[in-house]
């Protein structure tokens, strides 16, 4: 069983603060970590392996700094890492960056599932993991919150859709975007640390993945950002504090007020 | 012994500290003047009056005045203490140095900060930080708690192992006694043995000896990095045996090493539904290390968690970013919340001993945990030997039942074990008035009669928040 | 100029209201191109009345293929459909729903069609002069707006958040053309397998469809407190959220998780009880359009968001607040017998 797994390097945003004159994150000082919904891939991966042998390789496409997410992926219980790193990748929106890490995948060939996080914390399209899947011609799940089984060349799989699960059954090599609902990641340890320090992670460009240039970074995206602005939104409602009895009916009597008076009950 | 508070006496502080600055006939407002963080209702008093100064002179004449009516004075600073020290018990004047809230100076050259009494911890970090600076004193209320009442406490915490307690900071302070003198103690200078050590009186006096006005505080470079280990063991004594021989033969000193017995991780991590194997585990050691470099950090956290690996540890986990650091400190932090599912009703105690003798000292913890039927989770400050044994009350005993066990015979054998083992009964958190009937256990009494001899010198009418620590 | 096309979403035999909601956008676009709206429908079984609905709510055209393979989602053959469609017809501009459907099958086609896509948009518009369709979107957990277009490929594809924007109001004297499509076996081969469909109980009304949310933090402070949250959320007909705490900790599901790592959501009220409004959180409900915020800490950021904030305790607020709704719909039930 050979597993693939497309990670991301984002920034840490859960102890950021909010700069309360703009109403945004602030930014500085933030350090990069694994985006936080693919670690459910990663582990959803070694477990797969643990259970039935083989090889989990991580592959990610960004800059240098990316090797960091790629060794704390290989110090969790991934075996391999490849990063995809190159000028010309610069600027791809998510059909770009689907082409590139599809046509790594491809190169390291031979895979049976294709595993990625539902969807990044940064960029939150989600278009990635079925773009990958579209490029490879691969049957495909997303939003998998179990695997119910997988033997004969075929994975079982159960996924989240509104008001419910689906099942459905996909012939391998598949690929899967997983919700965080499908595992706990474990965490990295010494011994993962120490093989990830030791080991070369390969690092492809668009000549090792035989790639279209025209196909890479702007040049290869369809889309373009056309302005980015900063929304306001601040509201600063009436704030009441309870104290006592005669505070708590006030309060409640103001949020009966409210819900009357937009029509909510 | 002590008079009332009278309308004209009142009057006489507004006319000190203005109007608006009394609370005096108003008991909602002065209800939050009556307790600390101490849980136990018991341990509440009302203060008669809560003044609230602006400067060293105002608070100088309120003392005056109190001696004159021979009025009780209790100094507070957040209320965020845990030893009873800010509560009014004789009533009378509470004074709460709230307004005096301003960072007075950041001075680079000397490494030095100067800030009145009532600043948030925190506060302090937040500005110098991107001067690459840092304060290194960390109590674990860090985000609520006041300088002034750290240096009345000599307040401890998380990152005691490598940077001392608070006092090792304190270079200067401004100083009202119990008599209403104002005292310029110290400064900016590194080095001064001209006279008495004064400032180190005054640091964990508890609010007996004097009222800070103004602090000098010693600043250092902020590190810029960080890992955490968090290593399992199968028990208590594999896991303490690690403690010195990371500085020994690592010649490593991290930045705290936490210590989490299995009634305290076990609780924690059911409660936040962590998924590593801990059940097997019998002990938890969580080391941080700081420094300025990822790869000095990486060698250090190497050579810890080899020691660990080699001496017994089931598994060593490394966090090197903010997701798993933050995963493995909410362990740590979340014992007491998880707890608090069983029974809210806690005596989160600060005892010490030396480092060697934990496994002995948790020994002596399960049998007496056993005695009473109380379940006494342990965790707290590894590297400094300092221990948050907790007895939680065991939902089966009523409150009358559970005070009286709890009092009167629990914490009474727990701090003899302590002592016995060379220990003593608060690392951090102070006597106030909740441990002062137990210091007798602690002190020789010749110590305990230069302490009063110090106190009476100071402070003849006792005027100075009485009913603390003496 | 090509047409506007609106993805129409016909799971287990019924059309999704969200297809009305896109429609309604749609119909925005299509007037100021000066072009046809049309609306694609596939599955099996595909009512009559669904399709004149459609009609009614605005589509000029519906595209229907009605195929016993095409009864339940697979990626693999709603997308080759589509691109037959695309490829016949040539839109200009093809938009869907950001559901977990819309979010598989567009992505997929785009990719095969080379053309741009971008996701979960809450703004779209025309650009003057060029006519290129003009998609604003939330990133950075909404802390950022992006206007982003396709200039140079077709069909220019977006994604549309569900909740958005109203379902066009239907119109029942409307007329359009319906046109049939027959496909090939060969475009419905996959290699996937649909098996079955599940229902949980627990999303009876889920946090991306409700129009109330009720969401919990830690500050419920434990598992069993939670049906105080349930209890009003059903009160008000509306979802139950949680915060990335809660779910962490197993007191509710992954589905009612609100904020970035979990659902994006904008509901007409949100009620959050106990949340502090970490960042996290506030990224993924900032956009709805009511929000009362209940916290024991007078300083949670959660209040800067709200418009009605009560400083307390939630285990004493809510079990007040849900008496007296049900004495208000007691005496409103009974004034209106």
């Amino acid at each position: 069983m050979k597993i693939v797994v497309p990670i991301k390097q984002v920034p840490e945003t859960s102890n950021v603060k909010m700069n309360p004159e703009t109403g945004t994150m602030v930014r500085e000082g933030v350090e990069s970590i694994i985006n936080p919904l693919d670690l459910y891939a990663i582990e959803t991966a070694i477990r797969l392996k643990e259970k039935f042998g083989g090889q989990v390789i991580v592959i990610s496409m960004g800059p240098d700094k990316a090797l960091e997410a790629i060794k704390e992926a290989i110090a969790m219980g991934c075996d391999d890492g490849i990063l995809l790193s190159d000028r010309k990748f610069a600027g791809s929106d998510t059909w770009a960056t689907s082409y590139v890490i599809a046509n790594g995948i491809k190169q390291i060939g031979d895979f049976d599932l294709v595993i990625c996080g539902e969807r990044a914390t940064d960029g939150d399209t989600a278009q990635v993991g079925p773009g990958i899947a579209s490029f490879l011609d691969l049957p495909l799940s997303t939003f998998t919150s179990e695997i119910l089984s997988l033997n004969d060349g075929k994975i079982k799989v159960r996924r989240l859709v509104e008001g419910g699960y689906e099942e459905i059954e996909l012939e391998l090599p598949a690929a899967l975007t997983v919700v965080k609902e499908i595992s706990d990641p474990r965490l990295p340890t010494l011994r993962g640390k120490l093989k990830a320090k030791k080991m070369q992670i390969p690092v492809w460009g668009p000549q090792n993945i035989n790639a279209d240039e025209e196909n890479l970074g702007l040049k290869g995206s369809p889309t373009r950002v056309v302005k980015i602005f900063t929304p306001k939104v601040t509201r600063e409602g009436e704030k009441i504090v309870v104290k006592d009895e005669k505070t708590l009916n006030e309060a409640v009597d103001k949020i009966m007020d409210y819900l009357i008076k937009k029509e909510f009950i | 012994m002590y008079n009332k508070v009278t309308p004209e006496i009142v009057d006489e502080l507004i006319e000190i500290v203005g109007n608006k600055n009394v609370i005096y006939n108003n008991f909602d407002a002065m209800e939050a003047y009556s307790h600390d963080e101490v849980a136990e209702k018991s341990y509440a008093h009302m203060p008669d009056v809560v003044v609230k100064p602006s400067s060293a002179e105002e608070i100088s004449k309120i003392m005056k005045l109190a001696n004159k009516y021979k009025i009780p004075v209790t100094p507070r600073g957040a209320g965020s203490g845990l030893s009873g020290g800010a509560v009014p018990v004789e009533g009378g004047i509470v004074l709460s140095v709230e307004k005096m809230n301003k960072i007075l100076e950041i001075d680079k050259d000397n490494l030095m900060a100067v800030v009145e009494p009532g600043v948030v911890t925190n506060e302090i970090n937040n500005v110098i930080k991107d001067d690459g600076l840092f304060y290194a004193g960390y109590p674990m209320s860090v985000e609520t708690c006041y300088v002034g009442g750290n240096v009345a406490e000599n307040a401890g915490g998380g990152r005691a192992v490598k940077y001392g307690v608070t006092g090792r900071y304190i270079y200067g302070l401004e100083v009202v006694t119990p008599t209403g003198e104002i005292l310029h103690l110290g400064g900016k200078r590194m080095k001064d043995v001209t006279g008495y050590d004064l400032i180190h009186l005054m640091v964990g006096s508890e609010g007996t000896l004097g009222i800070f006005t103004k602090i000098y505080i010693k600043l250092m470079p902020l590190p810029q990095s960080k890992v955490d280990l968090l290593v399992l063991f199968k028990d208590i004594d594999t896991a303490i045996k690690i403690v010195p021989k990371i500085m020994t033969f690592g010649r490593i000193i991290p930045t705290s090493i936490e210590f989490m017995d299995d009634l305290s991780f076990k609780t924690s991590c059911k409660y936040l539904n962590e998924k590593i194997p801990f059940e097997e585990a019998g002990a938890m050691l969580l080391i941080e290390l700081d420094g300025n470099s990822k790869a000095e950090l990486e060698e250090q956290y190497e050579v810890i968690g080899n020691l660990c690996m080699e001496n017994g540890a089931i598994e060593v986990y490394i966090a090197d970013n903010a997701t798993t650091s933050e995963r493995i400190w909410k362990i740590r932090r979340n014992i007491a919340e998880a707890w608090k599912q069983y029974s809210p009703d806690q005596s989160l105690e600060d005892v010490v001993v030396p480092i060697s003798e934990i496994p002995k000292f948790m020994e002596k913890v399960r049998k007496i945990s056993e005695k009473y039927d109380v379940p006494i989770p342990c965790y707290g400050h590894a590297g400094d030997g300092n221990i948050h044994a907790t007895p939680v009350k065991n939902p089966k005993f009523t409150m009358e039942e559970w005070l009286d066990i709890l009092h009167h015979k629990l914490l009474p054998e727990l701090y003899k074990e302590v002592i016995n083992l060379g220990g003593t009964i608060s690392g951090e958190h102070g006597i106030g008035h909740k441990r002062r009937e137990f210091m007798s256990m602690a002190l020789e009494p010749a110590q305990i009669e230069v302490m009063r001899a110090i106190k009476r010198a100071l402070d003849p009418n006792y005027i100075l928040n009485p009913g603390k620590v003496i | 100029m090509g047409e506007v096309w609106t993805l129409a979403e016909f799971r287990h035999g019924e059309l999704s209201s969200v297809s009305y909601e896109l429609l309604n956008r749609g119909k925005n676009l299509s007037q100021k191109l000066d072009t046809a709206l049309a609306s694609v429908i596939l599955g099996y079984d595909i009512k009559k009345e669904d399709i004149d609905e459609l009609i009614a709510r605005g589509a000029d055209k519906v595209y229907v293929v009605d195929d016993k393979n095409l009864e339940n989602f697979l990626v693999e053959s709603y997308a080759n459909v589509l691109i037959a469609l695309l490829d016949e017809y040539k839109p200009d501009i093809f938009i869907a729903a950001a559901t977990t459907t819309g979010r598989t099958l567009m992505p997929y086609v785009a990719v095969r069609k080379k053309t741009g896509l971008t996701a979960d948009c809450t703004v779209l518009d025309i650009e003057e002069g060029t006519g290129n369709l003009l998609q604003t979107r939330p990133a950075i957990g909404g802390n950022i707006l992006a206007t982003i277009k396709t200039p140079n490929t077709r069909p220019q594809m977006a994604t549309v958040r569900p909740h958005s924007m109203k379902p066009a109001i239907p119109d029942k004297n409307r007329n359009g053309e319906v046109i049939y499509k027959k496909y090939d076996e060969s475009l419905f081969k996959t290699k996937s397998k649909y098996l079955r469909f599940i229902k949980d109980e627990s999303q009876q009304v889920t946090v991306q469809d409700a129009k109330v949310i009720v969401a919990g933090g830690k500050g419920v402070g434990k598992e069993e407190n939670f049906a105080i949250i349930d209890e009003l959320a059903e009160l008000l007909g509306g979802a139950v959220g949680a915060s990335r705490d809660v779910v962490d900790r197993g007191w509710k599901t992954y589905p009612h998780q609100i904020g970035l790592s979990g659902k994006t959501v904008s509901p007409a009220l949100y009620i959050a009880a106990g949340i502090s409004g970490a960042v996290q959180h506030i990224a993924g409900m900032q956009t709805s359009e009511n929000i009362i915020a209940i916290n024991k800490d007078p300083d949670a950021q959660i209040f800067h968001l709200a418009n009605l904030g009560i400083v307390g305790d939630l285990n004493e607020v809510l079990p007040l607040l849900i008496e007296r709704i049900k004495e208000y719909k007691a005496k409103e039930a009974s004034a209106n017998v």
